[in-house]
């Protein structure tokens, strides 16, 4: 997996190339800024761009920013955009501008390299990704009475992996259920939810968020 | 007094004898033998000189007055060319200025009310109407006219004439018509244009007197282009009844100076009136809309000095005391200290002692004004510095949430970064003991970042200054402990200080209970509405920082609980 890495902070980049070198990936660029970023991208043709969500001049979201350039320009890159916000806003902003192969994940995952290349990998197959802490917050927040209420404990699980950016396929791995059973469970989630069902895991992300997100 | 009880005296025997004259020869004149020809003669010539006087003696230097007692002169003279006028020097005099009136007049309307011509296009066009009259149809045309050679046997002596030459005469005449259609046209089209370019206030006090002058240039240039075939003035029937509108016109003019001056005084009675007012503690700002009122300017302010020279209006409000065009200022001093700058209408200086007066007049009540608005100043000011406070605190916060984020935060994942490789060095050498350390070391980092996170929202959530109000309460609504439901939000940013402030009043309300929160932009307000249920939450600090943005909280019962609203100017 051919990856670029972008970050101001020097111990941050080096340290995430050296991580991700160990465990396989090719690291075939480094960035401090934007311009860089999108300067490797052009030149390295990677598989996918890590993008920490604060880069000068503003450190604000200018991550954001440049994933949705990266995608503009280089449709078939993947983008993961690390950032230190749990506020699922910035993950909607990014998912609103580039609605599949790319992920949002928080900071503290850094270190753990599995979780850190299983969310590449996903990228790179078209998934879409969003950290489990953020998913979990959102639903878990405080509620008056909600349809959520009306799911099962199993669906909320299904649900939460749902929002994450699983596919069908990888929550029944995870679960050890059958397809069948996954594909029933969606479909009763959604139904239970008042929610379209979508041929497409990433609509399916975006729908989902949503939902969490809004008052119920 | 002297002069003008001569002039007075002259008025009248002048107009008295041109009547004679008429009377006598009325084939040779314009006002025919007619009562009402008399009459027009008599009124309008002895109007003009009266009124004529009156401006004069108000108001020294100034030219209108001259002017029209010297218009009111040239309108009896205008009938003394008559072939039957017996003296030679009458004679003469009338070739020389028969066609003057016209020029003097419309030189009087157009300065008034200053007494000088508003531009140089001005300027030009009047001396060329005095060059038509006095000197192609005055002088030119009376250096060579033999009255006996050409036709005029009872015609009196021209006691200026060189020479006879009844073509140069023809010529003469002709290119003086042409020139009078000309100038007539002009001055009435640049009479009109100085009414529409005047301010409301100046047309005020031109209208009066500048339409009737336009009337009675129309009635010159339909003389003019009656003459044109002629080739000289003349006075046929058509002659006859222009003329008497000329007469009626100027009567108009006269009477609009005179207009002027009963409003002048109308003022002096307002002004007496207002100090009546005054009397009876007038409230702020009423000593404003009195100076205007007894002043007729709407437009007129008050300023008042504050100490490092600023100005301020009653209400306490910084406001220019500089004089700019078409306002001029009266300052009222007292011991060597203003008190206040009065800024007016320009053209109310040519009445510079009312001004004086009604400012005068009002001192007492200036003075008890300025003191309010001192005090109102001294209000502003402490807002202001109160409203900087709030401001500066809130950017500290927001600094250090960055300072938290870029720096502590970003410092310590690269930290854990570092000792993650570290422990995948000493693993790989077979070193477990410190790679057992390491891990600790790691876990030990992770709270710290999570920590840093909790720290850095607490004093400002960056969500807030990314990405609004709105987005800052939708992310509440992850975090609190109990449910937060955006019921209907605006996406519009507002003012840091609003945001920040109304956000408080959210997640404070959000501290004791479910609440649902209202965000909208009503007016020049940024309105917050929050329902919640159970007791109201304490809200003191948040009042304060509400009421030094200039805005209200109101906690109100409601059927399900308490609606908490926070009004907050975001102008």
């Amino acid at each position: 997996m051919r990856v670029v890495v972008a970050a101001d902070s020097m111990l941050i980049r080096e340290g995430l190339a050296r991580l991700l070198a160990e465990a396989g990936c090719e690291i075939v660029g480094t960035a401090s800024n934007a311009a860089e970023l999108l300067h490797h991208v052009a030149v390295a043709n990677p598989d996918v761009a890590i993008v920490d969500i604060k880069m000068p001049p503003t450190f604000t979201d200018e991550g954001i920013a440049a994933a949705g350039e990266i995608r503009r320009r280089h449709p078939d890159v993947g983008v993961l955009v690390l950032s230190h916000h749990l506020e699922s806003e910035y993950a909607m902003r990014l998912l609103t501008e580039v609605p599949e192969r790319a992920g949002y994940l928080l900071k503290d995952r850094l270190v753990d390299v599995a979780v850190l290349v299983d969310a590449l990998r996903r990228i790179v197959e078209g998934e879409c990704v969003v950290d489990p802490t953020i998913v979990s917050r959102l639903v878990h927040r405080p509620r008056d009475l909600s349809p959520l209420d009306q799911l099962s404990e199993r669906e909320r699980e299904v649900l939460g992996l749902i929002a994450e950016g699983r596919s069908n396929q990888a929550i029944s791995q995870r679960l050890f259920v059958s397809h069948k059973t996954v594909e029933a469970h969606v479909r009763q989630i959604l139904l239970k939810l008042g929610l379209v069902e979508s041929p497409d895991d990433h609509r399916r992300v975006l729908a989902v968020l949503t939902y969490l997100r809004a008052n119920p | 007094m002297i002069a003008a009880v001569a002039t007075a005296v002259c008025g009248i025997s002048v107009g008295l004898g041109t009547l004679a004259l008429v009377r006598h020869s009325p084939g040779g004149s314009l006002a025919g033998s007619s009562t009402l020809g008399a009459a027009a003669l008599l009124v309008t010539g002895w109007l003009a000189i009266t009124v004529g006087l009156g401006t004069w003696r108000r108001h020294r230097g100034n030219r209108v007055g001259a002017l029209l007692v010297a218009a009111g002169f040239a309108w009896f003279v205008t009938e003394w060319n008559n072939p039957g006028a017996g003296s030679a020097p009458v004679f003469t005099v009338g070739l020389l200025c028969y066609t003057v009136c016209p020029p003097l007049v419309v030189h009087a309307a157009l300065s008034y009310p200053s007494g000088r011509l508003a531009s140089r296009v001005e300027t030009t066009a009047v001396a060329v109407a005095y060059v038509g009259s006095l000197g192609v149809l005055g002088l030119g045309v009376a250096l060579v006219f033999e009255p006996g050679d050409q036709g005029c046997a009872q015609c009196a002596a021209n006691l200026v004439a060189v020479t006879g030459n009844a073509g140069l005469v023809e010529a003469l005449n002709r290119a003086g018509v042409w020139l009078g259609v000309v100038w007539t046209v002009v001055l009435a089209v640049l009479a009109g244009w100085r009414l529409a370019r005047s301010t409301p206030a100046a047309r005020h006090v031109r209208l009066p007197v500048l339409v009737p002058a336009v009337a009675y240039l129309g009635a010159g240039a339909a003389t003019y282009v009656h003459a044109l075939d002629r080739g000289f003035l003349s006075n046929d029937e058509l002659d006859h009844d222009l003329w008497l509108v000329q007469a009626g016109a100027l009567v108009l003019v006269a009477l609009g100076l005179v207009a002027d001056r009963v409003r002048a005084r109308r003022a002096r009675a307002a002004v007496a009136r207002m100090v009546v007012e005054l009397a009876e503690a007038p409230p702020p700002g009423g000593l404003r809309d009195a100076l205007a009122g007894a002043l007729g300017d709407p437009e007129l302010e008050v300023a008042y000095p504050v100490i490092d020279g600023r100005y301020v209006d009653s209400r306490g409000l910084p406001i220019s005391a500089e004089e700019t065009a078409g306002r001029a200022t009266t300052a009222l001093v007292s011991d060597d200290e203003t008190i206040a700058v009065v800024i007016h209408r320009s053209d109310l200086l040519g009445d510079r002692r009312l001004v004086e007066e009604a400012v005068s007049a009002a001192r007492l009540a200036f003075e008890n004004e300025r003191l309010h608005a001192e005090a109102s100043a001294q209000l502003a000011e402490l807002r202001n510095s109160q409203e900087r406070l709030v401001a500066a605190s809130d950017a500290e916060r927001r600094r250090l949430e960055r300072d938290l984020h870029d720096g502590a935060q970003q410092r310590l994942v690269g930290l854990t970064l570092a000792t993650r490789l570290m422990r995948t060095q000493l693993e790989r050498e077979g070193s477990t003991n410190p790679a057992r350390w390491v891990a600790a070391a790691e876990a030990e980092l992770r709270q710290a970042v999570d920590d840093v996170r909790k720290l850095a929202a607490g004093l400002h959530p960056a969500v807030l200054s990314d990405y609004g109000l709105a987005a800052a309460v939708r992310a509440l609504a992850e975090t609190g402990t109990a449910p937060v439901r955006l019921v209907k939000a605006t996406d519009e940013r507002f003012s840091s200080a609003a945001e920040t402030t109304a956000f408080l009043v959210v997640a404070e309300a959000a501290k004791i209970g479910p609440v649902s929160v209202t965000i909208a932009h009503r007016d020049t307000n940024l309105v917050v509405d929050v329902d919640a249920v159970g007791a109201p939450p304490r809200l003191v600090d948040l009042e304060d920082r509400v009421g030094v943005l200039g805005g209200t909280i109101t906690i109100e019962s409601t059927a399900a609980g308490i609606r908490i609203r926070a009004v907050i100017p975001c102008a």
